[in-house]
């Protein structure tokens, strides 16, 4: 099997490794900004797909397709986002005789429809919140606009029937505001996903987002995993993941793995994917939707069940029967988190901050794994997603995993550009993250209270010895570069000392 | 050699003369110390301090954005540090993140969505002075401090460039 590779960044490095270690040649693709990015140094193989917007190059299926033919690739891993969840993607794949490394192109487009997706599992007797069972299509009424909201309750979210990643959603807490919100959400999901259909969702006031990672094989096997907890979220984007949740117990887990594996087996589906839910506060949990797709955080579930899902993924794609002990699946081993590096400023509200990054050193040693999609040298393109790397720790407790993890963002250097790095070094001292106090709401409040105030602190010996650094970098310069007695045989020996003691620090 | 150095909104002045064996006599605002300092790599610094219990602390230096601008990378955080900002200001050689005067530039290309402040205002330090809608987003900028407004360059609906000036705070 020869795998193309249709995406970029830690993804494609990701599924590279896999198709690597499983002896697999691999296929990358790239656009015009992408031809000196890592994922395509990794690769067997390259085919440049056209421009740098992706609407010109990852998003285009027929130069997937032409570049599938043109290296002589038989399958298709799709990755996250982009095409990953696109079931004419998936169809034309099949239809040109490749294999798809995902669901069928009827699994993704019966679960991909919000409200369809909601009937699937409502059949399937999995809870769901409550809302409008029918989409509300561009031709209703103000009036049964306003009659689906009062059946629905406030206060309520306004969805997109084909969204995702927070975009074409609108909270609305009373009667007043549910035509603008309409409107709006409508907008939005009409440009993202072409498809201005929405319904209604009751809203949770403290719901935590708990989520199942499942593997289903073409004979009729789905196993379930470990729950994880993605309730970190800043404006529905997750940044922090862990597993397994503080919030669920044993008997809960059990509970909302078998709602998952009923639900994805009534939509026919096969490999990997996840199914998300909301648990409140009282216990009671719901559906919210299927992602047919591996996801970002995967990582966190590989780390405290020891499994590799990419591997199963392209094994469960040649057909073959899962043979992964369902006890070890659903039975958690120590604790993982996962902080999502991304480039962006978190003292200037998380604004994107691409660029050159002249050197990437990041955390290593006992517990600690590093998903990154590129070097040092390599430049953060403002083409996409600016996710550049997944830190993620594992150990015995969670207590244990947050230490380990104020120690790797300690380690980890991305040096030229800023990243969110400083946010998680706060996060992970904040006393309610700890003790695990949080839900999806409470990021977002945390950062309205605290009014921009910077994440990056430094104590006054550190500005001190800042100063006298960019002090002694500023007298090198003027001096010509390194000072001639700093060579010779003795100071070799200090030198690796120190580099020694960078490495410790 | 002397130096004037600004950290976390502290400036402070520097001199520095080797000591020998890769020490340094360094003082800073008056108060001297040794310090045992090595480059590593293109970017790295070593200080040793023996005089202060041998406390060690390893820092990144890349250029910043602008003249005199250095981008500190010290334990995962990037600090923004300024070196002879004032001289360099009145030497003509840097005007953008010279003292006194700070720009707000588009940190990618977009679009100016809208504009926060008007010339004239009074802005508080972390205020947001312009909204860029960039890489499907809407990213607020802020004033890097506190002071007036002294010009405004873009209006709303503008495209820009990563790099050009939309604020200038005085």
């Amino acid at each position: 099997m020869k795998v193309l590779i249709a995406n970029r960044g830690e993804i494609a490095v990701r599924v590279a490794r896999a198709c690597r270690e499983m002896g697999l040649r691999t296929v990358a693709v790239y656009s015009d900004a992408d031809r000196g990015a890592r994922h395509v140094r990794d690769a067997d193989q390259a085919v440049h797909i056209g421009p740098s917007a992706a609407s010109e190059s990852y998003l285009r299926i027929d130069r997937l397709l032409d570049a599938a033919r043109a290296s002589g690739a038989d399958a298709v891993h799709p990755g996250y986002g982009f095409l990953a969840e696109n079931a004419a993607f998936a169809r034309a794949c099949r239809d040109a005789g490749l294999i798809f490394i995902g669901p069928s192109a009827d699994a993704i487009e019966s679960m991909g429809s919000k409200t369809r997706a909601r009937a699937i599992a409502r059949r399937a007797g999995v809870p769901v919140v409550p809302g409008t069972d029918d989409p509300l299509d561009a031709a209703a009424s103000e009036g049964e606009i306003r009659a689906a909201a009062e059946r629905v309750g406030y206060p309520l979210l306004v969805k997109a029937v084909a969204g995702g990643g927070g975009k074409g959603m609108r909270a609305v807490d009373e009667g007043g505001g549910i035509l603008d919100a309409v409107r709006v959400a409508r907008s939005e999901a009409g440009s993202s996903f072409g498809n201005t259909a929405v319904y209604f969702e009751r809203r949770l006031q403290r719901p935590r987002h708990i989520e199942i990672q499942l593997l289903a094989d073409h004979h009729g096997t789905i196993l379930a995993f470990v729950e994880r907890e993605c309730s970190i979220q800043r404006r529905h984007q997750k940044l922090v993941e862990e597993s397994p949740s503080l919030a669920v117990t044993p008997e809960l887990r059990q509970r909302i793995a078998s709602a998952a594996v009923k639900a994805a087996r009534s939509a026919g589906y096969t490999n990997a994917g996840t199914i998300e839910f909301l648990l409140d506060e009282d216990g009671s949990f719901y559906f919210l939707e299927m992602n047919t797709r591996l996801q970002v955080e995967h990582p966190v579930t590989e780390l405290v069940t020891r499994v590799d899902l990419v591997h199963w993924q392209l094994r469960l794609a040649r057909g073959e029967r899962l043979s992964i002990d369902p006890d070890r699946a659903i039975t958690p081993h120590g604790h993982a988190i996962e902080c999502r590096i991304i480039a962006e400023d978190p003292d200037q509200g998380f604004l994107p901050s691409p660029g050159l990054v002249r050197a990437l050193r990041a955390a290593s040693g006992p517990g600690v794994r590093n998903d990154a999609g590129l070097v040092g040298g390599e430049v953060v393109p403002v083409f996409y997603d600016s996710l550049i790397a997944k830190l993620i720790a594992w150990a015995e407790s969670r207590p244990d995993a947050i230490a380990r993890m104020q120690r790797a963002l300690r380690e980890y250097d991305v040096i030229g550009i800023k990243t969110t790095i400083p946010f998680f070094q706060w996060l992970m001292r904040e006393p309610d993250y700890i003790d695990g106090r949080f839900d999806t709401t409470y990021l977002d409040r945390v950062l309205a209270d605290r009014r921009g105030a910077p994440f990056t602190t430094i104590s006054e010996t550190e500005a001190l010895h800042l100063t006298i650094a960019a002090g002694l970098d500023a007298w090198w310069r003027a001096h010509g570069g390194v000072a001639p007695d700093q060579a010779g045989p003795q100071s070799a020996w200090t030198r690796v000392a120190r580099l020694d003691a960078l490495r410790v620090r | 050699m002397t130096f004037e150095i600004e950290v976390d909104g502290r400036t402070r002045h520097v001199s520095i003369e080797r000591a020998g064996g890769g020490t340094f006599r360094v003082s800073v605002d008056g108060a001297p110390t040794i310090v045992d300092a090595r480059r590593v790599g293109e970017f790295g610094v070593s200080l040793l301090f023996p005089g202060d219990a041998h406390a060690v602390t390893a820092i990144d230096l890349t250029p910043g954005s602008a003249p005199g601008e250095m981008l500190a990378h010290l334990a995962g955080r990037t600090v923004p540090v300024i070196v002879n900002g004032r001289r360099m200001a009145r030497g003509g050689a840097a005007t953008g993140s010279a003292h006194g005067e700070h720009r707000v530039t588009a940190p990618m290309p977009g679009r100016v969505v809208r504009v926060l402040v008007a010339r004239g205002d009074e802005v508080a330090a972390r205020q947001p002075v312009v909204v860029v809608e960039a890489m499907k987003m809407e990213n607020e900028l802020r004033s890097p401090r506190a002071g007036r407004v002294k010009e405004v360059e873009v209006v709303a609906g503008a495209s820009v460039e990563a790099g050009r000036v939309l604020v200038v705070i005085d």
